[in-house]
């Protein structure tokens, strides 16, 4: 009888409310918009809101499988176990969501809209990112943080509160895999911090022979190798009220470092003066990298000349040495910049960024995300996804069966992570920004970005004790340069 | 008689506090509330009290508000050096027994080292007030037996490492006691379990020794530690019952002895370039131009944040050109500073950056500002002058964001509510006086800046706009400066 008190309460709801009810034939306007949306099973609950002035909010949500349930107060806030049982059980299938409003004593009852749920499942256990505050040269705060996607739970996996002073880098996995990840450190205590299987090492991947330290990284799908591309960045501003900020290189190479011994692989070939090289990506076969390649020039001064080619090089997992490199798509010739290549894990996909030039995509409003066949090359643009605003950094789930990236597309500056699933031809569905308990409260009323934002399998295993301790002692595995 | 005497001593600190912070240093005052931003949420209170020591930090913060006026600062100021000294000596009787007036004056010790302590402007009120709590809990520990079991892990939530007064008088007040011994090693167990569970992402020292007492999270100040332990001293030194043979004599001494000490000690540990800075910084925030000048006339500390601020006011004054030599100058670093990663030096820059007509480098001063901030608190006058810099943009998503945090606090919320009513509405915004003269004013063309190329930027604002005769002025003190660079 308990189990069967609020459905029948909500139904009185529904009776009491349908006697004044005005029924509109317009969809809701609901934030974030979920309407037309795909969501995996066992997603967390997609929690929504009606716009401010409606005080009072109630959703049947009804499965085509079967299964209902409904959400009334401030917001529509559903009960975890029980969505969960939802969108099991309506998995291939999809929801209906029935929704009405009270603004000034009045019910409104909008037209009904509904929601997909897919039968790929998104088995990870959630994402990991960092948060930033966007903005210009000084954090606060900043942290990494890992998310369950099946829950509203978040842990930081470590803030940079326990390293007073060091800015923290963004979490690198390998393959969404927890157990082999890196991030780097920056600040008077710089490093690169590596963790396998639970060990940690602190290492300075700087060496006489290159320009810097390890930036963007990337991990052989085999875990011995890792490759990284090393750019001094700097900033500058535009004056105008379209853009605000300018990410740039003074210089940019690409290293292939062997975990092994810790030692770099230096190509001359990717490390040229007359070139940019920059975010290497092994393929899940571990014999192709791909990366981006711009002709150099003086920046600030020449920043809008810096346009990246996407190349693609043989690489030898034994001997971590480079093959032949060659152009894949040569789109500096017409006017565009691609950056951030990402190949899904089951070899299918590349995905990429493109922008009208530049390396860093999210500061551009125009960059979106573009998708290339690798079986056939053919490349498009990712239209069933991208918006007005920047589209920049993202992530392939282990399975591939769903992705993620970022967006700006909400209030034009703070970024958000979306999640769209993928079909065998490449087709995507609408997608859905990361749900949260309530919504329009967490994103309006936080000052950070979610920052390279990833897919994870399980929990991110941290110890943070210990760790206050490393960093400042110094101790550091110092790279060499392999002969 | 001995009831009055002691009222009248403990009013006479108010007021010499008071008095002090409305007089003296009011700008540490401002800038104390230009480095927080309370906010009456509920999500608010629950990220303070999910650290150890929130609830001392949310009450600071709440305090700190007040501090937007001189006046508001001064009185909660006061008010915290007499409950301070107030509640030593009801800590102290009891205690044991309390002794006559020579010991009385012993508990404004720790209230007259707080204010030599909060010379230091990085010093946060959430230290008075958690040392403020954890000696109101005194009388409660002393007599608490076994309850201190649960009193000692909440008493450090609550108020943070300095719950460790308490402990330590009870401990010392039943020194006997095997079982108030063990409390004291039941107290270590619980900082550091504590630290486990609460405040993990923090280095272990701030579990020993307070997270937000002090706002440069990588330094430990000897006073933060010697006062919580004066405190238990004079806590247990009146509760003793002393007694001398000369009563009124040994009181006039003490009192004397301390008031020499606490004006040495304001003298060594309040540094005149920071005094000065921060007055300059307090004086442009409320317009008094001239009295920034009156100043530096006087005294000017020789850096680039002093020269900016001199010279800001002497434009404002119209003297810029026909006065600037007569001040100190360092090159046109002096002039607009570059982007400095501290919470102070900018503002003046960013200020008047703004007026000139560049939105976009006062949103980034502004910014950096705020993120400078150590202790990752946000700014209310920061965050106000980034709505600002959205709004001339026509960036309302962000702007919005801005004026609905701001709209939750006290002192920014008429502004924010004001300011809200023009979003999203162009006509409104450049109908605006101020908004609509940025965008009169503001560059044409799009393109990077660099801070060497300020001056040619200047000469571009003026050759668009023969009126922003600020942009002239700065151009040609620019030159005037920079000519001196190349010829010392």
């Amino acid at each position: 009888m308990r189990r069967w008190l609020p459905a029948l309460a909500g139904l009185l709801l529904l009776a009491a409310c349908k006697g004044k009810t005005t029924y509109v034939e317009t969809l809701p306007e609901i934030y974030p918009d979920y309407i037309g949306v795909t969501i995996p099973v066992d997603i967390a609950p997609m929690n929504f809101n009606l716009p401010e002035e409606y005080d009072k909010v109630y959703v049947k949500v009804t499965g085509s499988r079967g299964g209902e349930l409904t959400a009334r107060g401030g917001w529509a806030d559903f009960p975890k176990k029980k969505w969960r049982r939802l969108t099991e059980q309506n998995a291939g299938g999809t929801l209906l969501f029935t929704v009405l409003g009270r603004r000034n004593g009045q019910w409104t009852q909008w037209r009904d809209f509904i929601m997909y749920v897919s039968e790929v499942p998104l088995s990870d256990y959630g994402i990991t990112y960092r948060k930033i505050a966007p903005g210009y040269t000084t954090y606060s705060r900043i942290g990494l943080y890992q998310r369950d996607l099946h829950s509203f739970r978040e842990e930081p996996i470590i803030e940079s509160t326990l390293t007073p002073g060091q800015c923290v880098g963004c979490h690198t996995p390998n393959a969404a895999r927890p157990s082999q990840f890196l991030f780097h450190l920056r600040g008077q205590h710089g490093a690169t911090l590596i963790q396998q299987d639970g060990m940690r090492e602190w290492v300075t991947t700087k060496t006489d022979s290159t320009i810097g330290n390890m930036a963007y990284c990337y991990w052989h799908p085999g875990g011995r190798w890792l490759a990284g591309s090393i750019n001094p960045v700097r900033q500058s501003f535009w004056t105008g009220d379209e853009r605000v900020i300018e990410v740039f290189d003074l210089a940019s190479d690409i290293v292939i470092m062997d975990m092994k011994d810790h030692s770099l692989i230096v190509d001359p070939r990717l490390n040229t003066k007359e070139y940019f090289e920059t975010s290497p990506v092994f393929t899940p076969d571990g014999l192709t990298l791909y990366f981006g390649r711009s002709e150099a020039h003086t920046v600030p001064a020449e920043t809008e000349l810096i346009r990246y080619d996407l190349m693609r090089a043989s690489f030898n997992p034994e001997t971590g040495r480079i093959g032949t490199i060659e152009t894949v798509l040569p789109a500096s010739g017409e006017g565009h910049s691609v950056t951030f290549p990402r190949p899904s894990y089951d070899g299918r996909w590349l995905m990429y960024n493109l922008a009208d030039f530049s390396v860093f995509p999210i500061d551009h409003k125009e960059a979106d995300l573009w998708l290339m066949d690798l079986e056939t090359g053919e490349t498009r643009p990712l239209e069933e996804v991208n918006s007005p605003f920047s589209e920049s950094f993202h992530s392939w789930s282990s399975n591939s069966g769903w992705f993620l990236f970022c967006s700006r597309r909400d209030d034009g500056l703070y970024v958000q992570v979306y999640f769209s699933s993928i079909d065998p031809q490449g087709h995507c569905t609408k997608p859905f920004v990361l749900p949260q308990k309530n919504p329009r409260k967490y994103y309006h009323n936080t000052l950070y970005s979610f920052n390279v934002p990833d897919f994870t399998r399980e929990k991110v295993q941290f110890d943070t004790r210990g760790v206050y301790r490393e960093v400042f002692s110094d101790e550091r595995v110092q790279a060499s340069v392999k002969p | 008689m001995e009831k009055n005497y002691r009222i009248v001593l403990t009013l006479l600190l108010g007021a010499a506090v008071f008095l002090f912070w409305l007089l003296c240093y009011p700008q540490a005052l401002s800038y104390q509330e230009q480095n927080q931003l309370f906010l009456f949420t509920w999500d608010y209170l629950g990220e303070r009290l999910s650290l150890p020591g929130g609830l001392a930090d949310y009450l600071s913060e709440f305090l700190v508000q007040f501090f937007y006026y001189s006046w508001g600062g001064a009185l909660v100021m006061a008010l915290l050096a007499i409950l301070l000294q107030r509640s030593l000596w009801w800590a102290a009787r009891s205690a044991g027994r309390a002794g006559e007036r020579s010991a009385y004056i012993l508990t404004f010790i720790p209230s007259l080292l707080m204010l030599v302590y909060m010379g230091d402007v990085e010093v946060l009120v959430s230290f008075p007030s958690a040392l403020l709590l954890s000696i109101a809990l005194c009388p409660l520990f002393t007599g608490a037996g076994w309850h201190l079991l649960w009193l000692i892990p909440l008493g450090w939530w609550l108020t943070g490492a300095v719950i460790a007064v308490p402990v330590l008088v009870t401990v010392l007040t039943h020194w006997r006691s095997i079982r108030e011994w063990g409390f004291l090693l039941y107290t270590a167990l619980v900082f550091q379990a504590g630290h486990r569970l609460l405040s993990p992402q923090y280095p272990p020292k701030e579990a020993w020794f307070g997270i937000n007492y002090y706002r440069l999270v990588e330094t430990l100040p000897a006073l933060q530690v010697v006062i919580p332990l004066v405190c238990v001293f004079c806590i247990l030194v009146c509760g003793y019952g002393l007694r001398v043979r000369r009563p009124v004599l040994a009181g006039l001494l003490t009192t004397l002895v301390l008031a020499a000490g606490t004006f040495a000690g304001v003298r060594t540990t309040y540094d005149r370039d920071t005094f000065e800075t921060l007055a300059y910084d307090y004086l442009i925030r409320h317009e008094r131009y001239t009295d920034v000048l009156k100043r530096a006339q006087k005294y000017q500390p020789r850096n680039q944040v002093s020269a900016c601020s001199v010279n800001f006011c002497l434009f404002m004054n119209g003297q810029l050109l026909s006065r600037m030599d007569d001040f100190y100058q360092c090159g046109t670093a002096g002039l607009v500073l570059p982007s400095i990663r501290d919470n102070l030096s900018d503002i003046t820059s960013a200020r008047l950056l703004w007026m000139m007509g560049m939105p976009n480098i006062t949103l980034q001063y502004y910014f950096d500002l705020q993120e400078s901030i150590q202790n990752g608190r946000k700014s209310g006058r920061f965050l106000s002058g980034m709505a600002d810099c959205n709004i001339a943009n026509g960036w309302y998503g962000p702007a919005e964001k801005y004026l609905d945090l701001l709209a939750h606090s006290l002192f920014y919320r008429r502004w924010a509510m004001e300011k809200k009513a023009l979003i999203r509405n162009d006509a409104l915004v450049s109908a605006d006086p101020v908004y609509g003269y940025i965008r009169q004013v503001r560059f044409r063309d799009d393109f990077i800046t660099v801070y060497d190329g300020l001056d040619l930027m200047m000469g571009i604002l003026y050759n668009q706009n023969k009126n922003n005769f600020m942009a002239a002025e700065y151009y040609t003190a620019w030159q005037r400066l920079k000519k001196k660079e190349v010829q010392p």
